[in-house]
């Protein structure tokens, strides 16, 4: 229908700059877009303004000095970006990681997730034209979750306090008593969310059906996470092939109907809900005691030769981690299956034919990390 | 093939898909190797697209989405293209390799099966010097347009400042401990 009507109004091409820096392209992303009046006519996006070479560095470091470099490959969600690589020496060094240190690690990147969705509704507003509270809303209850962090781990946002074998240091003793405090948090402030924008009109009308992706195409672009779910697809590492303890624990794989940027908003709502079951249900079956490090760690860390890949949920969708050792004590070869740069790829479909304003919406909802797409 | 080649005469396949992919691969040259997690089908380079397009459509095994592609620097022993397949549906993972002399870096693209495989191949591409040849879109992704002769990834690509930061400043522990 829209493009039926531009036709009536067939004007010149033009060319616009988007980035790469500019409010809404979240971080250092380029596009051009071509347009047509308001209508746009080809994306072409330029990525690579923050690559820092993280997979060559790792070449050069000692297994135990990667951790720092994960972390500032996604820095929203630290923590999943930690388990992957730790979990990767773990499968290649044979190291067991006490039961103890994995409900911490589960409950640590649930909350991870939360902090991470919230950063991601709070932004969405600003996208969708909401200039103060969803983004005001969205900090609050990250805050929260940051500064519960940041007493475990004594970083707010690179925390490093994953190790191959199970974590830095034990946990506060008031881990659990926190965790609760914030999850009361957490639930109001997803009541606010789904309030200011599932109930609102203004919010709908702008998001519904716009940047639409079937199944088909969006499993064929590597798309994976919220963004791939709303189109229906119910993929999910956690369940699939689960990792910690995500075996023994209830929880829903949400997926959306349309594939429209309202079910990539919506589904990462409903994650958040799921999150925090998990997480209660975490705290119920985690002892209050035990080792967080296998009794015996080698003070030099060293793997056999041999090759892995783990692949865990993050926010944001897969986040793989392929770890070829050649018998030393740092990786022969490192690679991040970034799950932004997948889903960056399918802005093209998504975006053509959508209203220059709508780009900005499509490119908002699939939540790119830009550090994390140029590694 | 790999410097760490594994030797064991026969390996044990069973309770992998490995036998899938034998049967959906019949006619294609492949050597099977039992990975720590996934299974590692090594595929000489002329015949993994058509592979790798077998692999998808296959209604059996049905390989729908890419993880991940990129390569590894073995150094006299060639590079190394690392497929990561995966189905949606079916929920089962395979490792496809296949191996490039340094002297002749090329391989056909795997646009043609699947998207995903754009990007991650231009990546590839820039990191290794390696050309894929069909790719619609050669372009480098996260260098500069202009460098188009620098590739980081290779072995012999030296990381100086770190290298010489460790050697002399840090004392980075190599041996003992």
């Amino acid at each position: 229908m829209v493009t039926e009507r531009a036709r009536e109004f067939d004007t010149q091409d033009l060319l616009i700059n988007v980035g790469p820096q500019h409010p809404s392209t979240h971080g250092v992303f380029r596009m051009v877009l071509e347009i047509d009046g308001e209508l746009v006519k080809d994306v072409i996006p330029y990525i690579g303004y923050l690559h820092r070479g993280a997979e060559k560095l790792c070449e050069t470091m000692d297994y135990r000095q990667g951790i720092g470099f994960m972390d500032r490959t996604e820095y929203l969600a630290a923590f999943n970006a930690e388990l992957s690589y730790v979990m990767a020496v773990e499968a290649l060094a044979g190291l067991e990681v006490p039961e103890r240190a994995q409900w911490i690690r589960m409950i640590l990147c649930e909350l991870n997730r939360i902090s991470s969705h919230f950063m991601f509704m709070g932004a969405f507003g600003v996208d969708t034209g909401v200039m103060g509270t969803p983004f005001i809303y969205g900090w609050r209850e990250r805050e929260g979750i940051i500064d519960l962090f940041e007493e475990i781990s004594g970083d707010r946002m690179m925390y490093a306090y994953f190790r191959p074998g199970g974590l830095a240091w034990d946990v506060t003793t008031n881990f659990k008593a926190r965790v609760r405090e914030v999850l009361k948090s957490i639930t109001q402030g997803i009541k606010d969310f789904d309030g200011l924008f599932t109930e609102n009109e203004i919010f709908v009308a702008r998001t519904k059906g716009v940047g639409y992706i079937s199944a088909e195409d969006a499993i064929d672009y590597g798309m994976s996470g919220p963004s791939l779910r709303a189109s229906g697809v119910p993929m999910d590492v956690r369940q699939d092939e689960p990792y910690l303890k995500y075996a023994e624990i209830d929880f829903k794989v949400i997926t959306g109907e349309h594939g429209d940027v309202f079910d990539r908003y919506y589904c990462r709502l409903q994650e958040l809900r799921e999150s925090v079951k998990i997480i209660e249900q975490c705290l119920a079956k985690m002892p209050d005691t035990g080792p967080i490090m296998p009794e015996k760690m080698p003070r030099m860390l060293r793997t056999p030769p041999g090759e892995v890949y783990i692949r865990t949920e993050a926010p944001r969708g897969e986040y793989g981690v392929y770890l070829v050792s050649n018998g030393g004590n740092r990786p022969y070869r490192l690679k991040v299956r970034s799950a932004c740069l997948s889903n960056l790829q399918a802005l093209k479909q998504m975006s053509v034919g959508q209203y220059v304003a709508d780009a900005i919406l499509v490119l908002g909802s699939i939540d790119i990390v830009l550090s994390e797409v140029d590694r | 093939m790999t410097t760490e080649e594994t030797t064991q005469p026969v390996a044990d396949f069973s309770g992998t898909i490995w036998a899938e992919v034998d049967r959906a691969l019949s006619g294609v040259t492949v050597r099977p190797e039992r990975g720590l997690i996934d299974v590692i089908a090594h595929i000489p380079r002329d015949e993994v697209v058509t592979a790798l397009r077998r692999l998808k459509t296959d209604a059996a095994l049905h390989f729908d989405y890419l993880r991940s592609l990129t390569a590894i620097d073995r150094e006299a022993d060639g590079i190394e293209v690392v497929y990561h397949l995966y189905s949606t549906d079916k929920k089962h993972n395979l490792t496809v390799k296949t191996t490039l002399p340094t002297t002749d870096l090329n391989v056909p693209t795997a646009t043609t099966v699947w998207r995903a495989a754009n990007w991650l191949e231009r990546e590839t591409a820039e990191m290794f010097g390696i050309q894929f040849t069909g790719h619609p879109d050669p372009r480098t992704l996260l260098m500069p347009e202009d460098m188009t002769d620098v590739h980081p990834l290779l072995k012999s690509h030296p990381l100086a400042e770190i290298e010489v930061l460790q050697g002399e400043g840090m004392g980075y522990p190599e041996e003992g401990a």
